[in-house]
């Protein structure tokens, strides 16, 4: 090096950068970013940064019909629409005081539950690309896609179904498709011992999840975490057994739960949670099967002329990310006044993630987002 | 800790819990109480005594969890909604406030729970209302956005539409070849 040309390296007097890590990255599902402040590789200090998601669903909700919003509110969650659906139907149910038919609850029930494995599938998936191990993330895309295969059989849709609808659903499903859901538990129980091979027993991912990402039970219920979350620190709630809804009150099922609070916790929460859900998909065919009502949904009125009567009311589900809850408004009008959407996921990618990475390494971060579970388009809506 | 019951119990709770709540109410005289159901309870309460009710709530009822706050425009004035919800007897409350329309400013309940934080933010965001004491009153969704608080049930987004953009013709090459050739577009 000529003489001329040599400039002294100047260090700054804090080793810290900031990085901004998305908004597209592998530790999430969807577009989210988190500026993160980093002293090496440990962090320092994060901040969520949302809103690539927005689309104002909420205020487009106020512009539609009560039945053109069947259409809108599956896609606020794209892993998981169905909860959406289902939380907006009870809504409309409780102001109308619909009755709503015994077999469109058990139905409603199989649609949720196949969502919550097709979910908790991806989750697993994603997370372990988060660790570098992309033969799980194929495995769980694929078996996904098994299950959207029966959603396109029932509903005509593979991701967004508009099958519940206020009142009841769209249409029956018959035996031989439950006998094709049920082949399908069968394939999906025999691969979850590949997936313990694969991915849940496997040491490398252990030892990257074990102690990441840490939260106790008083920081959970101090923070608004609900549901795998909060389960897998102890505590065990679940929206469908303690505010029951639809006939979840009859059927038999596990809350999962782990006690060590970890991103291994976590995963392994969602591992217990699949398997009940087969378990309850199992139990809800049993009834379907032996059930000879045809009646799947009760009157609404004319759809384009539905004036639902005034009230407010506050309506909870528990979907394959959390509690998700929706507080809808009428006065007395065709198109609700207020529909306010409560996405679990707003607690834990914004206030949760930003202190759970703090403190820790920047390679853990994709990890403890994709622990969380965290769907971006709930939080930004 | 982990919460497990049998229904015996759950119907012991929701007795006690009514007989809590009666007592917050003599408590508060501002206060005025609806239960829905078995597990739903409507508070209507005076906006500057919702701090009180909720740190009663928390404190002494068992309330650990803000499920969420709503707001809802009623065009003369915001109504708030603190939905709270009790692990242990499996209640949820709705505490209902009224606030001035301008200035459209309340106290942030941060301090008691944590996640009013991000709905207080939301809030703020969607709808003008000011949280003194919240820590993060700043954008979180909308930073690029400088005009009213879209959520207002003033700001009508068609109107905003028309008066910022220009309509124009999709006229793309494709369907120029296509419409060479006979075709149309079905509408």
């Amino acid at each position: 090096m000529r003489a001329e040309n040599y400039q002294a390296v100047t260090h700054p007097e804090s080793h810290e950068f900031e990085l901004n890590f998305g908004p597209n990255h592998p530790g999430i599902e969807g577009n989210y970013a988190l500026k993160v402040r980093v002293n090496g590789d440990k962090i320092v200090a994060a901040k969520a940064d949302g809103g690539y998601l927005h689309r104002g669903f909420e205020k487009l909700m106020e512009g539609r019909l009560w039945i053109q919003n069947i259409a809108l509110v599956p896609r606020i969650c794209v892993p998981d629409p169905v909860p959406m659906e289902m939380c907006y139907a009870l809504g409309v149910e409780d102001l109308c005081q619909f009755e709503v038919p015994e077999r469109a609850n058990w139905l409603r029930v199989l649609q949720l539950e196949l969502s919550r494995i097709a979910a908790h599938l991806f989750t697993f998936g994603g997370h372990a690309a988060t660790v570098g191990m992309y033969s799980n993330m194929f495995w769980g895309i694929a078996d996904r896609d098994l299950i959207l295969d029966m959603f396109e059989q029932m509903t005509g849709g593979r991701v967004y179904h508009m099958y519940t609808i206020p009142g009841g659903v769209r249409r029956d499903v018959g035996v031989e498709q439950l006998d094709k859901i049920s082949d399908l538990l069968d394939y999906l129980e025999k691969r979850l011992s590949d997936y313990d091979n694969l991915f849940f027993n496997n040491k490398i991912f252990i030892q990257r999840a074990r102690d990441t990402g840490i939260l106790t039970p008083k920081q959970a219920l101090s923070w608004g975490v609900t549901g795998p979350n909060l389960r897998a620190c102890g505590l065990a709630f679940d929206v469908r057994r303690d505010d029951a809804y639809l006939c979840y009150d009859q059927i038999d099922f596990d809350i999962a739960t782990e006690t060590a609070g970890d991103a291994l916790a976590r995963n392994l929460v969602r591992r217990k949670e699949l398997a009940q859900s087969i378990y309850i998909v199992r139990q809800v065919i049993d009834y379907l099967k032996k059930d000879k009502s045809t009646h799947i949904r009760c009157q609404i009125p004319n759809p384009l002329a539905w004036k639902v009567p005034a009230g407010e009311t506050y309506t909870r589900v528990e979907s394959s990310k959390g509690e998700l809850s929706f507080y809808i408004v009428s006065n007395g009008g065709e198109k609700p006044y207020r529909v306010h959407v409560r996405g679990p996921s707003s607690m834990h990618a914004v206030q949760v993630l930003e202190k759970l990475v703090t403190g820790g390494r920047l390679e853990d971060v994709a990890q403890i987002m994709f622990s969380l579970d965290a769907c971006p388009p709930e939080v930004d809506r | 800790m982990v919460w497990d019951q049998d229904k015996e119990a759950t119907k012991d709770n929701y007795a006690s819990q009514t007989i809590v709540l009666d007592q917050i109410l003599h408590e508060l005289d501002t206060l005025n109480i609806e239960q829905k159901n078995n597990q739903r309870f409507r508070v209507d309460v005076s906006a500057e005594a919702l701090p009180a009710l909720l740190s009663l709530l928390k404190g002494r009822a068992g309330y650990t969890q803000l499920s969420a706050i709503s707001c809802v425009d009623w065009e003369d004035e915001f109504e708030l909604v603190y939905h709270l919800w009790s692990y242990e007897t499996k209640v949820l409350v709705s505490a209902h406030i009224r606030i001035q329309y301008t200035p459209a400013v309340y106290v942030s309940v941060y301090d008691i729970y944590t996640p009013a934080g991000f709905f207080e933010r939301d809030i703020y965001e969607m709808y003008g209302v000011y949280f003194e004491g919240s820590p993060m009153m700043e954008k979180f969704i909308l930073t690029e956005w400088h005009g009213p608080a879209p959520m207002l049930k003033s700001f009508d987004t068609l109107k905003y539409v028309n008066d910022m953009f220009n309509w124009q013709e999709y006229q793309p090459d494709w369907l120029k070849e296509i419409q060479a050739k006979g075709g149309k577009v079905v509408s």
